[in-house]
C-alpha cells in the first residue's frame, strides 16, 4: 500500500495537536499578562503593560530582582560543576571496564528520583545542628567550617546548588558516555600506541570529541537552571526572606497563592523571553562552532 | 483510493469526540459526595473517617468520593481547586477556611448560599456569633464550619520552667525576661523555639506579639488594613517588640518546620514556643506527656486574652452535581455529635455550642473550649482567615527577612508596600460589614 500525503498528516496529528496546544498556551499566557486578572475566577480587564511596570519598576521590583539575580547564580554556578563532573565520570566510566555496570547506575540514580525527595535529603544534610555535613566537619575537628547553610540567606541559594549539581551530574554523565561510546575505538588505540596518558588523552582526545555532547548538555541544563523551582519549594520555600526565589517560584506564588494571575503571566514571559535570550544565541554559536 | 483520506479524517473526529465524551458519560452516576479536603495527615485521615462513618449512616445510598490533596492550610487543594472551578467541574463539597479565604471563593461566583442549612440548623444560636459573620458575604451565609484550632498557644518545656521556677508568661515581656533566665543559666537551651523553613509560624510568633503590645482591636485593624502602617505606633510597637525576642530565638529557625523543634522543646533542648494546638497532637504521637514533658498556657493573657481561631469549613460549590447529598453533609456536619467525637481525633474544638468541654481528653483542648465560650474570638491572620491571603504570603516573607536583618523601618514600608499592592483595606470590608 502506497502512502499518501493524508497518511502523513493522520501520523503527525497527535505531534501538530500538541504543538497547537503548547503555542495556543503561551499565547493565552501573553494575553493575560496584559490584563489585570487578580483573583480566582478570570477577569479579562486589558490594561497593556500595567503588570510589566509593576514587576520592572513598581512595588515587585525588589522582588523580581531578586528572583533574576538568583536564577543569573544558577546559571553561573550550577552548569559548569554538572557539565565538568559528568564529562570526568563519562570518562572515568568508559575507563574502568566492567566496574561500569554497577557503577553507571550509581551515578544515575540521583536523576531517577523525585526532587520533592532529594530536597527533602538535603535539606536534612544542610540541618546545621543535626544534619550531616556539619558534624562530620565536626567528626573531623573541623568545626569551625561548619555553617548555617540553608538557614543562611547569603548561603542558601548555592546549598540548593549544590543539592541540584548532585541530582544532574549522572545527566550530563550518561550524555557524554553516549558521545565518548560514539567515538571511534582507532582514536583511542592510535593515542595509547603513541604513548599518551589518560589525563593526556582526556584531555587532547576527548574533550575535542564530545562537542554536541556539551551542546547539549548546557542547553538543556540552562533550561533546568531557568525553570527550577522543585528543589526551591521543598527545602527553602523561597527563604530566608525572599533570599533563595527564582522567577518560577516567585510566579508560582503569584499565581496560585496570592492569585494575581496577571502578574503571574506577566513573570512567566519574562521568563520566557530569558529563555530565548540565552538558549537561542547560546544554540545558535554552538552549531557554528561545531560546524567550522 | 481516493476515498480513503476522507473515511481515516472522520475516524480522528470520532475518536476525538468519543475521547470528550466519556468523562460525562461517566460522571452521569448514581448519587455520590464528591468531596475534596486536605485532611492527610495521621490524625487528620482518622478524623474525616470519623465524618464518613457518620455521614453513610445516616445517607448509606450515597458514595462518598474521597479526594484528600495534601499540603498544610489547603495551599495545593486550592492549586486544584482552581483549575476545577475555572472549567466548571466542581466537586459536590470543599474545604475551605471561613473568612479572607472563603471570600475568593465567593468573588470568584464559585460558593453558593448556604442559608437553608444555616436556618435550619440554627446555626445563629448554635454558633457564636463572630463565626456567622466570618462566612457572612453579601449577606448570605456561604460555608458551614465545623471546628476550631487556637492559635495564640505557649508551649513549654515542663521540667526546664520547674526546675528555674518560672511561671508560664503572660505578656511577651514576660516571656522575654523568662527568656533571659533560660538563656543565662542553660546557655545550650535555645529559650525560644521556632522554625521558619516554612516561614509561616513567625506570623504565629508576631501575631502574640501584636496581641499582647496592642491588643485584640489593634490586631483586628492591623490586618484588615485599618491602620496606616507607617505612622501607627502600635505597630511600630509591635515589630520593636518582635525584635527583642529575636536573640532568644533558636538560632538555626530557617533550616527547620514546626514540627522539627517541637521534639526538642519537649527535650529540654528548647524552652518554649508559640504555635497552634496542633502541637499537642504531635507531641502526644511521639511520647511526650502533657504535664510531665510540656505544658501549654493560652497566650498572652493581657492586656486581654482572647482565643484567637482557625475555623475549618466546608462549602456548596456553584453547579455542584449532586446537591441533595452536598445539603446532607453539610448538615451532617452541625451535628454536635459528630462534632464532638469528629474533633477528639482532630485535635481542635467544636464550635456548636451544645458540645461540652468534658468531650475532650485532655487538658489542653478542655481549656481552649472553656476559652472559646468564655472569651473574646478573635480570627486568626493565619491561612487568611482574617488577612487576605495575598498579603498573608508576601507578610510572611517580610516577617521571615525581618528575623535575619531586624530593620524596622524597612519593614514598615515593606508592610505598607505590600498592603497597599494586596488591597488589604478594599478586601476586608466584609469584616467590619455590620
Amino acid at each position: 500500500m502506497a502512502y499518501t500525503r493524508a497518511h502523513a498528516l493522520l501520523f503527525l496529528a497527535p505531534l501538530l495537536l500538541i504543538v497547537l496546544v503548547m503555542y495556543g498556551m503561551m499565547a493565552w499566557t501573553v494575553a493575560v499578562s496584559l490584563d489585570d486578572w487578580v483573583g480566582m475566577a478570570p477577569v479579562w480587564k486589558y490594561h497593556g503593560l500595567e503588570n510589566f511596570r509593576t514587576l520592572l519598576g513598581g512595588a515587585l521590583r525588589e522582588r523580581l530582582f531578586t528572583s533574576l539575580r538568583n536564577n543569573l547564580i544558577w546559571l553561573v554556578v550550577f552548569i559548569a560543576p554538572t557539565t565538568a563532573l559528568g564529562l570526568f565520570l563519562a570518562y572515568g566510566l568508559d575507563l574502568v571496564g566492567r566496574a561500569e555496570r554497577v557503577l553507571r547506575p550509581l551515578f544515575l540514580y540521583p536523576i531517577a528520583l523525585s526532587f520533592v525527595v532529594s530536597g527533602t535529603l538535603w535539606a536534612w544534610m544542610y540541618d546545621p545542628d543535626a544534619g550531616v555535613i556539619n558534624n562530620l566537619f565536626r567528626m573531623l575537628g573541623l568545626g569551625r567550617w561548619a555553617q548555617p547553610w540553608i538557614a543562611d540567606p547569603h548561603l542558601a541559594t548555592f546549598c540548593l546548588v549544590g543539592a541540584a549539581v548532585w541530582q544532574y551530574t549522572g545527566f550530563a554523565m550518561t550524555l557524554y558516555l553516549a558521545a565518548i561510546r560514539d567515538m571511534p575505538r582507532e582514536i583511542f588505540e592510535a593515542a595509547r600506541v603513541d604513548g599518551a596518558t589518560d589525563v593526556q588523552t582526556f584531555r587532547h582526545v576527548v574533550i575535542p570529541n564530545v562537542g554536541h555532547a556539551t551542546m547539549i548538555v548546557v542547553a538543556m541544563l540552562i533550561l533546568v537552571t531557568l525553570k527550577v523551582f522543585d528543589l526551591v519549594w521543598v527545602m527553602t520555600f523561597g527563604g530566608p526572606g525572599i533570599s533563595t526565589e527564582v522567577l518560577p517560584f516567585f510566579m508560582f506564588v503569584a499565581t496560585f497563592r496570592q492569585q494575581f494571575v496577571g502578574i503571574g503571566a506577566a513573570v512567566s514571559v519574562l521568563i520566557l523571553i530569558l529563555a530565548v535570550a540565552v538558549v537561542v544565541p547560546y544554540a545558535w554559536w554552538s552549531m557554528r562552532r561545531l560546524a567550522a | 483510493m481516493i476515498r480513503r483520506p476522507r473515511i481515516t479524517q472522520w475516524l480522528v473526529i470520532m475518536l476525538a469526540a468519543v475521547m470528550t465524551a466519556a468523562p460525562v458519560l461517566y460522571a452521569a452516576d448514581q448519587q455520590q459526595l464528591v468531596i475534596y479536603h486536605w485532611w492527610t495527615a495521621g490524625g487528620e485521615r482518622q478524623a474525616m473517617q470519623v465524618i464518613f462513618d457518620a455521614f453513610t449512616k445516616k445517607n448509606p445510598s450515597t458514595k462518598i468520593v474521597d479526594n484528600p490533596v495534601a499540603g498544610g492550610g489547603g495551599i495545593t487543594l486550592k492549586t486544584v481547586l482552581l483549575g476545577m472551578l475555572a472549567a466548571k467541574i466542581p466537586p459536590d463539597t470543599f474545604q475551605s477556611l471561613s473568612g479572607a479565604e472563603l471570600k475568593q471563593y465567593v468573588d470568584g461566583d464559585y460558593v453558593a448560599s448556604v442559608d437553608d442549612v444555616w436556618r435550619a440548623q440554627k446555626l445563629d444560636a448554635n454558633y457564636p456569633a463572630v463565626i456567622g459573620k466570618m462566612t457572612t458575604f453579601k449577606g448570605q451565609h456561604y460555608g458551614i464550619p465545623m471546628n476550631a484550632h487556637r492559635a495564640n498557644w505557649l508551649f513549654y518545656n515542663t521540667k526546664l520552667f520547674n526546675e528555674l521556677k518560672l511561671a508560664p508568661p503572660t505578656t511577651v515581656d514576660e516571656m522575654i525576661a523568662a527568656a533571659k533566665r533560660i538563656k543565662s543559666s542553660k546557655p545550650n537551651v535555645a529559650p525560644i523555639a521556632i522554625g521558619t523553613r516554612e516561614k509561616w509560624p513567625a506570623v504565629f510568633l508576631f501575631d502574640v506579639t501584636l496581641l499582647s503590645t496592642g491588643g485584640p482591636d489593634v490586631y483586628e485593624k492591623f490586618y484588615t488594613g485599618q491602620l496606616s502602617v507607617k505612622t501607627a505606633p502600635e505597630v511600630r510597637a509591635a515589630l520593636q517588640k518582635f525584635k527583642d525576642l529575636i536573640p532568644y530565638l533558636y538560632q538555626f529557625h530557617g533550616a527547620k518546620t514546626w514540627s522539627d523543634i517541637a521534639g526538642p522543646m519537649a527535650e529540654g533542648q528548647m524552652g518554649m514556643m508559640v504555635i497552634g494546638d496542633f502541637a499537642a497532637g504531635l507531641l502526644v504521637q511521639a511520647g511526650y506527656k502533657e504535664g510531665v514533658d510540656w505544658d501549654a498556657a493560652g497566650f498572652p493573657k493581657k492586656p486581654q486574652e482572647v482565643f484567637l481561631m482557625i475555623v475549618d469549613t466546608f462549602v456548596r460549590p456553584t453547579g455542584a452535581k449532586h446537591p441533595e447529598a452536598t445539603t446532607a453533609w453539610l448538615t451532617n456536619l452541625t451535628d454536635p455529635k459528630v462534632q464532638g467525637e469528629f474533633n477528639i481525633v482532630k485535635g481542635s474544638i467544636a464550635i456548636h455550642k451544645a458540645v461540652p468541654d468534658t468531650t475532650y481528653p485532655d487538658k489542653l483542648h478542655q481549656e481552649a473550649s472553656r476559652t472559646f465560650k468564655s472569651k473574646r474570638i478573635v480570627p486568626s491572620s493565619i491561612h487568611g482567615v482574617l488577612a487576605p491571603p495575598a498579603f498573608l504570603s508576601d507578610w510572611q516573607d517580610i516577617l521571615t527577612r525581618f528575623l535575619y536583618s531586624p530593620d524596622i523601618n524597612r519593614a514598615l514600608d515593606e508592610i505598607s508596600s505590600a498592603m497597599e499592592l494586596d488591597k488589604v483595606s478594599d478586601s476586608s470590608g466584609w469584616y467590619w460589614a455590620k
